[in-house]
Order: C-alpha cells, then structure tokens, then sequence
C-alpha cells in the first residue's frame, strides 16, 4: 500500500502528471476516487477509474506476494525442487553415449546450446530430438510436440520422414519383444504421420522474424500446451552479418535469451539453440570458439561443442550445471543420430539404451 | 518482412504518427526497442505495450507449417525435387540429383571441370522434363569470364544428338541461358539483388554462379585488417538472398 507513484505500470505521461500534483504512494491515490483524481490532475473521468484499476491490481498482487501466496514470483524449498527434478522426464537423443554425459538426455526447463563447425551434425541432432521428444511415455519419452525454427534453411523433410521412420520402427520392435497392452494402444497414435503434424515449423529470414516469432512464442505455446521442445536452429546466423551496431545485437540477444529461459519454465519445456563456430586469432595460434560473444556463453545452461577427430565426430559437453566434462564419440547414420556401434535396429540394441549403466563397445573408425 | 512500414501492421494512425516522430517508421526499429523505451515513445502503460508488440509481431512473423503439410507438398510432385544429373553415381550419392530449393557447392583445385559442369547442368535445365530437366531459363552468372558458347553448343549437339537435331533446336536453348559477366563483389551483389524479378519475367529454372571465391579473392586481402570482417558481410548477405531465391522459387542455386 506504501508503494510509490513513480513505480505503478501507467503510462509516463500520466504517471509524470500525478508526481507533478504531489501524489507519493498508491494509497493515496485510492484515498481520492476517481472524480477527485480527475479534478485534481485534469484528466477524465474515465481515464481516471482506469489508473484507479491499476492501483488496485498491482496492490493486490503486492499483497498476495508479501502473505506468501503463489503470485508471481515463485517461492519453493529445494526439496520441492529436487522432488520436481528427478520427477521431469529427459528427451533422449538414441545415442546412449551422450545421454549418459547429459545425465539422461536433453533436460526440459533449461536452454542447451549446440555449437560446431558446419557440417558436424548440428541440424541432424535437432532433428533427431524432434522426432524423440514425441516418444510415448511407455517407452521413456516425454510425450509432446515440438516447435522447429528454422534461421539457415537446413530443414529437409525428407531426412526427417527417415528419422521418424527408422524411430516407429524401433518403437514397434519394442513392442513386440515386451507385448503390454499401453505400448501397443502407444503404437496406434505414434505412426508416422502424427509424428511429422506434431513438429511446427516456422521459418525466419532475418533476426526481426526471429525477435517477432519469439515474442509470439507464449501464446502459441498456451494454445498447443503439448509442445515440450522449442529448437531454434541457427541462433546465430541472422545476427552475425550486417550488424554494425554491436551493442544492440547484445542487447537483442540477452533479450532473447531472457525470453527463451521464460518460456522453458513456464511451459516445462526444453530450448536447443545451434550455434556456429567462429576463429579466435590468439598470440600464437588461433581457435575455434563458439560464436556471438562471451556474454551470450551466459545465456545456456548446458553447452555442446561438436567437432571433428580426423574422421571421427565428437561431442564434447562443455559447459553443466550437474555433469563433469567428458567427450564421446557419435556417428550419423542413415537412420540419425547414433552411437559409434552401428545400432542394427533389434531388440538388443534397444536394451543398451534402455540401460544406460552398458556402454556401447567403441569401435576405431578408420 | 522487417521493412514493413507499421502503418500495414495495423497500428493506429496516431500511434504510428507519434512514433514517425521518434524516426520509428518500419516493424524492425519497433522490435529493436526495449519495453520501456516503447513506453516512453508511445506514452502508453506497460500492458498495452505488451500488446502492441504482439500486433505488430504478428504482422512480421512467419507462417506456421507443421512437417507433414511440408511432406504432403513435396510428395504432391516429387520429379520436380531434384535436377537429375545424369551421372549415377552421383545422383545415387546426391539421392536424386542437385536439390531444388537450396544452394549446392563445389568446390575443387583448378582444372577440375568446375565451369564444365555448371555449363552441363545449364544444358540439361533447359531441357523439357520428359527428359529429365526443369524445362526453363538459365541465369549464369560468370565472374572469371570461362563461360563459352561455343562448349555449350558443342555439349548440347553431342549429349542429345537425338534432341538438338535442328539448329533451331539449338537457338532455342542458347536463348533461354542469360550469361551476365560482373567483375566486382559489389556488381556480383547488385545482380543477385535484382534477379527476383528476372527469374519471373524469364521463367528461370536454374541459377548458375561461376564463382564466388574468385572475385572475392581478388578484392579482399585477408591480411589486411578489417577486410575480413567485410568480406564475411559480403558473403554473408549474397547467401542470404540467394537462399531466399532458391526457396521462394523452389529452384537450385
């Protein structure tokens, strides 16, 4: 109720015109009503029961928040925390190796970031993790959709209608060696249509698409309520030409990445950004570093560098709030992303990666 | 898109009066702004800015597609995907050939056949699709002044006796390839700019650059500073415009 004038959501000219007549706090303003505000001020009568509403609403809020009630800053012990955690489902990759250094595969509520040099298998993996999140949950998937946008034009439908096969299919086998009821009534809706309807994807040319996409990120997600990944392919490319004013790309970009966090809590979903590489020329050597700057190194809660050993791909997890550093081996195959051991699609193969204690024998790639 | 004056994102007439004031005039310095900037500049409270942004986002945003209407729309004619190659192996590889509606790249040391290809491919485009081509104009696009006719027609006469039987089968084909000779990166640039109109005028089907990395060589010295970072700028852009050719008209680059 002691709360200040100036710091009330009006508009600044209004706000600016009750500070001149002498107003301070908000209890001051509900003291005066509205017929004496607008005599006061000079504005109508109208105008002046609005302002009146607002008052009302963010005291209101501010008294619910001060009681302790759920208003909207959220208070929790970290048992509850903890409890939410082990309770939230991951979105595997189906290559053990990583989802063994990820703790379990992409986690939901927190922005993972994949950077590599072109070519390395970045959009493969996104792809391959739209497919996986609409895994049923008899199979240890979390069930919904996913929201693809597309900055670089990398999107082919046609590799995706392989992934999404190839992952029907393995599904089916499991299927079959358990036969339980819930996982053939599963089979019935993850066929490859559903699979390839539940994957929305829009496609920005520059960063203002980008910016005016994420804005209209939350109502789009209120409405499909279902979708638990957001991919942003190619975070990086429309910010990193034609910008001269650098600032302002960093101010673009905290922005984003504040937006981004907003919606991975409030909608229990998980973010992916790719990222590209860029060269660091140091005193005696150069290397390769992910691009957009230190402060977006900021914005990710979980980091993946990619890059090439000769002919081997790695994945190296850089940066985790809860697993240690460590770098494995992956290889894309024509059914996606797999682990090095060619995963023949057999009832087998789906036990090593049910059981992520077995690692998958490593084989040297010549 | 990011353009788009505010008054065609519906906006009021005064808002958009009031924010020409600030030299707010396009959907791009309206999204570039913070919340309370916006607040300041259109005198309005913090929930109705809200609004106003997801107006004028609306209006820039993208169109929704899932991937099945995508799959639907590739399935709907599926010869027109890819620009066969006629070499096996390599449409095997390519599975199916240079793909429409995106860039292919090669690259390779000097005396490849770099230029030979591209002139095959500009060949085989012009033919109908009977035979396995995309049945349109060519626009190539030659920076190091290797493009010959004479080769194109010496390809043509020799690949397809059977079709080129007749002069006038050939004039046809010559007609339909339009060889632009630019030196520059700016000329490059300004050409790739204005191609959108060219390639509905003339019913393109195919866009040939023979090469990037030659002209770019020749006027950015890497090792002078800050030419690096324009050259990128450059190379950047013209991809940019490129891939939005490709994809707009479903065409390989």
């Amino acid at each position: 109720m002691q709360r200040e004038v100036g710091s009330l959501p009006l508009a600044p000219a209004l706000r600016a015109r009750l500070v001149a007549a002498g107003f301070q706090t908000a209890q001051e303003l509900l003291e005066t009503g509205p017929c004496g505000l607008s005599k006061e001020i000079g504005i109508s009568k109208e105008e002046a029961l609005e302002v009146l509403q607002v008052v009302r609403q963010e005291c209101h809020g501010d008294a619910a928040r001060s009681a302790g009630g759920s208003g909207t800053t959220r208070k929790c012990t970290a048992l509850e925390l903890l409890e939410e955690e082990q309770a939230q489902g991951f979105i595997i990759t189906f290559c053990s190796a990583l989802d063994n250094i990820l703790g379990g595969g992409v986690q939901l509520t927190k922005i993972t970031e994949i950077c590599g040099a072109p070519g390395v298998g970045k959009t493969q993996l996104c792809m391959q993790l739209a497919v996986d999140v609409q895994i049923p949950e008899c199979f240890g998937g979390v069930a919904g959709e996913a929201v693809f946008i597309d900055t670089e034009g990398s999107f082919m439908v046609d590799r995706v209608v392989d992934i999404a096969t190839a992952c029907v299919q393995h599904c089916q086998l499991i299927a079959e060696a358990h036969q339980e009821e819930d996982h053939l009534k599963a089979l019935e809706t993850f066929c490859l249509e559903n699979v390839l309807s539940h994957i929305y994807y829009f496609r920005c040319r520059d960063y203002i698409e980008l910016l005016a996409q994420v804005y209209l990120l939350p109502d789009f997600l209120s409405e499909h309520s279902k979708v638990r990944l957001v991919v942003v392919d190619g975070i990086a490319f429309p910010f990193r030409h034609d910008f001269e004013d650098l600032s302002l790309r960093t101010r673009l970009l905290n922005g984003l990445a504040q937006q981004l966090i907003i919606i991975a809590n409030d909608h229990k979903a998980a973010v992916v950004l790719t990222n590209q590489m860029t060269t660091r020329i140091g005193q005696t050597q150069s290397t390769l570093v992910p691009a957009l700057g230190e402060s977006w190194g900021h914005a990710a809660t979980v980091r993946l560098i990619f890059h090439w050993d000769n002919t081997q791909r790695l994945a190296t997890l850089y940066k985790s709030p809860s697993q240690k550093e460590s770098t494995i081996p992956y290889c894309i195959t024509p059914h996606g992303f797999r682990d090095v051991q060619p995963a023949a699609v057999t009832p087998n193969a789906e036990d090593t990666h049910m059981n992520p204690r077995k690692r998958p024998r490593r084989e040297e790639e010549k | 898109m990011a353009g788009k004056k505010l008054r065609r994102a519906r906006l009021s007439q005064e808002l958009c009066e009031r924010l020409s004031r600030h030299q707010i005039t396009t959907c791009q310095d309206f999204l570039c702004l913070s919340l309370l900037e916006l607040m300041k500049v259109t005198g309005q409270s913090y929930y109705d800015v809200q609004k106003l942004l997801c107006k004028v986002s609306r209006a820039c945003a993208p169109k929704m597609q899932t991937a099945y209407e995508m799959k639907l729309r590739k399935s709907v004619n599926p010869s027109s995907a890819f620009l066969c190659t006629t070499l096996h192996s390599l449409d095997k590889v390519l599975h199916g050939g240079v793909p429409c509606g995106s860039l292919t790249e090669i690259t390779s040391p000097p005396g490849c056949g770099k230029t030979q290809f591209c002139i095959m491919v500009s060949v085989l485009a012009t033919l109908p699709v009977s035979m396995g081509g995309l049945d349109g104009a060519v626009i190539y696009i030659d920076t190091e002044s290797a493009f010959s006719a004479e080769r194109l027609v010496e390809i043509a006469g020799n690949r397809f006796p059977t079709y080129f039987d007749s002069d006038e089968k050939l004039f046809c084909m010559t007609r339909s390839v339009h060889l632009y000779r630019e030196l520059t990166c700016d000329s490059v640039l300004k050409r790739i700019m204005s191609l959108e109109e060219e390639i509905i005028s003339k019913k393109v089907k195919l866009i040939v650059i023979d090469s990037v990395a030659s002209v770019v060589r020749k006027e950015f010295d890497t090792k002078l500073q800050g030419n690096l970072a324009e050259r990128s700028n450059f190379l950047a852009r013209g991809a940019s415009v490129l891939k939005y050719l490709a994809e707009e008209f479903s065409i390989p680059v």
